[in-house]
């Protein structure tokens, strides 16, 4: 497939009174055209940075990228100046941010907020901006779309609200969506409708998206590709059944590990000991090391490669090497491999039902 | 878990006034009874009323009507400081957000300590210090932490002050509100380990309240499902995910991502729909299986009870 977006060794800090914390370390990943990027990892593991580093939003000072490459277009956005990035922000890629709550502007009404890139980025007449804000109302599925744009934000409830950050993120047809934690702070049947929605656009769009998330129910659900990231890196990258079926990194093993399934006789999560490292003086080797079960003296020496699982398949972990002892994953984690198997049943019932209503 | 009920919530009602005529009523008439020793999961959507369940049961707020009984004495009437003070003593709450939740300007033991010293738990400071540690050290903090402020700990390490400081007082019941919803993952299951087993050790009721269905069908013995201000559904944990009956609750469950990309493939979202109940009475809350309640009306029970019998 065709590649969109390229990102090369990129880094990331931020100058703070107590040291500079190195939020993202050397990140590597490209993003083809149509599919889905899902970013997992722990907040402070650098998934927000990035993305904002994508849209040239990392504020400077205190942040600044430090190396590394963004390739899109053929042009390196870390080397944009501000206005020339300004035209591609909003056009080219467009960002859904997190908290609906907070990323409309209260005092202005919803048409208006839509009509804005519109007539920045399409040089649209007013009359015409409208016609397509009423468009893409009507595409997020908001009901009655003639009266809805001439309302405020306080006038939507809070999935209604993201429908039109969603809006007002397609309004230049994007070839780039950044989705920072959209549904995070939805309730589960409004995130279903969104994330229904989002799956639906993209097909409509072709759009590429790069979803970052925390909750791997979300992630199984809408990701083609899956990049685990930690202390800011990325520690295994794959397709979304290498992640879930196969995974490779013991941080992945964690994360799988600490999600409970719907299936009964659990007795215990595996939790992940431990807290993430303080990235102002990022540990020696592999950062992940401390709170590693199955940690190996050059662990703590050196910092591990991307190890080649298969072609689609990477994972940063010394176990992968060819002289360290094979381990297998923790029982409870294979053990939910096979347990997966059982919620399939749990889904055909869902299907039957779903065919009924 | 005994069947003795430690906990029992009768016909209880919250209103609150928003304007001079409008009333909204988050908790609108729901019964149902916690056993000794038992986790019982509160779930819903946001504004269902769960977290105002919650409070009202401890008194955070004034009930509007119904009851509350608490080990067979009614919560709401209590009176008289004394009587209050004991039954505070018992009944202790985790909140959600655990940066909200700790006084920023207290330490970590004076925030741990205040129960002790409200409730005359210890004599002098010495005893105090001994407790809080021993404390910190159940609930797998360092003793050397008493005396910092909570701003110098992560989300995961202030949930576990906020366990402390509700342990602190010997409670036998607590209150758990979203205690995990504001935590990352790893962190969300090292609270949810911790939580399991303080109960296993001190014998704790449980009332976990959330919007996490994995989280709490994972930690719940039973669970009671809410909309609008009633509960629709109450069942085993078990019971409820193999034959939720009601509407919603089928719907709710149909939502939730599983982290299985097979299985995600293909769920099929089941929406819900209030306008295909049968209006023709007002429903009520009916036993359909031993110990799996649902609200509806007669119609619908001879229909729901057909469907189980077919399934």
């Amino acid at each position: 497939m065709e590649k969109i977006l390229e990102v090369k060794d990129l880094k990331v800090t931020f100058d703070t009174y107590g040291g500079s914390v190195q939020a993202v370390r050397g990140v590597n990943f490209d993003l083809r055209k149509g599919e889905t990027l899902a970013i997992v990892g722990e907040s402070g593991s650098g998934k927000s940075v990035t993305t904002k580093a994508l849209m040239g939003l990392i504020p400077n000072p205190p942040g600044r990228i430090e190396s590394g490459e963004i390739l899109f277009d053929g042009k390196d956005l870390t080397k944009l100046k501000d206005k020339e990035m300004s035209k591609i922000r909003g056009r080219d890629i467009s960002m859904i941010f997190q908290d609906p709550m907070t990323s409309l502007n209260p005092t202005m009404k919803v048409g208006n907020q839509i009509m804005e890139g519109l007539i920045k980025h399409q040089k649209m007449g007013k009359a015409k901006a409208k016609e397509r804000a009423i468009e893409l109302l009507e595409l997020v599925g908001i009901p009655n779309p003639k009266e809805r744009i001439e309302q405020y934000p306080h006038q939507f409830s809070g999935g209604m609200r993201q429908r039109v950050v969603i809006a007002i993120a397609l309004a230049c047809n994007p070839k780039i969506l950044l989705a920072d934690e959209p549904t995070t702070a939805l309730d589960v049947t409004i995130q279903a409708q969104i994330l229904e929605l989002m799956k639906d656009l993209q097909q409509k769009t072709d759009a590429s998206i790069i979803f970052i998330t925390h909750d791997l129910g979300v992630v199984a659900n809408v990701a083609d590709r899956v990049a685990v990231m930690y202390a800011g890196k990325i520690v295994e990258i794959g397709t979304v059944d290498d992640i879930f079926y196969n995974p490779k990194h013991p941080y992945t093993w964690g994360l799988l590990g600490s999600m409970p399934t719907l299936d009964s006789g659990e007795d215990q999560l595996i939790a992940i000991p431990g807290t993430p490292p303080d990235l102002i003086h990022p540990p020696v080797g592999d950062a992940f090391a401390p709170r590693n079960p199955y940690v190996m003296k050059i662990d703590t020496e050196m910092e591990p490669p991307m190890f080649k699982v298969s072609d689609t398949h990477y994972a940063a972990t010394w176990l992968l090497h060819e002289d360290a002892p094979k381990v297998e994953p923790p029982a409870a984690v294979k053990r939910r491999m096979q347990g997966f198997a059982k919620t399939g049943e749990l889904a055909e019932e869902f299907i039957e039902k779903g065919d009924e209503s | 878990m005994s069947q003795e009920k430690l906990l029992e919530v009768k016909n209880l009602k919250q209103y609150f006034k928003t304007g001079r005529h409008s009333i909204v009523k988050a908790v609108d008439g729901i019964t149902f009874d916690i056993k000794k020793g038992e986790t019982f999961g509160l779930v819903g959507e946001s504004g269902c009323g769960k977290s105002t369940t919650g409070r009202t049961i401890i008194r955070l707020y004034d009930a509007t009507d119904g009851e509350v009984l608490f080990n067979g004495e009614d919560v709401h009437n209590k009176k008289s400081k004394t009587d209050l003070k004991k039954f505070n003593r018992k009944m202790q709450m985790i909140f959600q957000d655990p940066y909200a939740s700790l006084n920023p300007r207290m330490t970590v033991k004076e925030i741990i300590s205040e129960g002790l010293d409200i409730h005359g738990l210890v004599k002098d400071d010495k005893e105090r210090t001994a407790r809080v540690r021993e404390l910190l050290e159940t609930v797998g903090l360092n003793k050397e932490h008493a005396n910092r402020y909570p701003h110098e700990f992560s989300g995961g390490q202030r949930q576990r002050i906020g366990i402390a400081r509700a342990l602190a007082v010997e409670p036998e019941f607590i209150i758990a509100d979203e205690p995990i919803s504001a935590l990352d993952v790893s962190i969300q299951a090292q609270v949810v380990n911790l939580m399991k087993e303080l109960q296993k050790e001190h014998g704790l009721t449980y009332l976990f309240i959330a919007h996490d269905l994995s989280m709490v069908k994972y930690i719940s013995d039973r669970i009671g499902v809410m909309y609008f201000g009633k509960m629709v559904e109450l069942a085993g944990s078990d019971e409820l995910y193999k034959n939720p009956i009601h509407p919603y609750t089928k719907s709710l469950l149909s939502a939730i991502p599983l982290p299985d990309p097979d299985y995600e493939r293909s769920r099929k979202r089941i929406a819900y729909d209030p306008a295909t109940h049968d209006t023709s009475e007002e429903p009520e809350f009916r036993e359909i299986r031993p110990d799996h309640w649902v609200l509806c009306t007669t119609k619908e029970f001879e229909q729901y009870k057909a469907d189980l019998e077919n399934k």
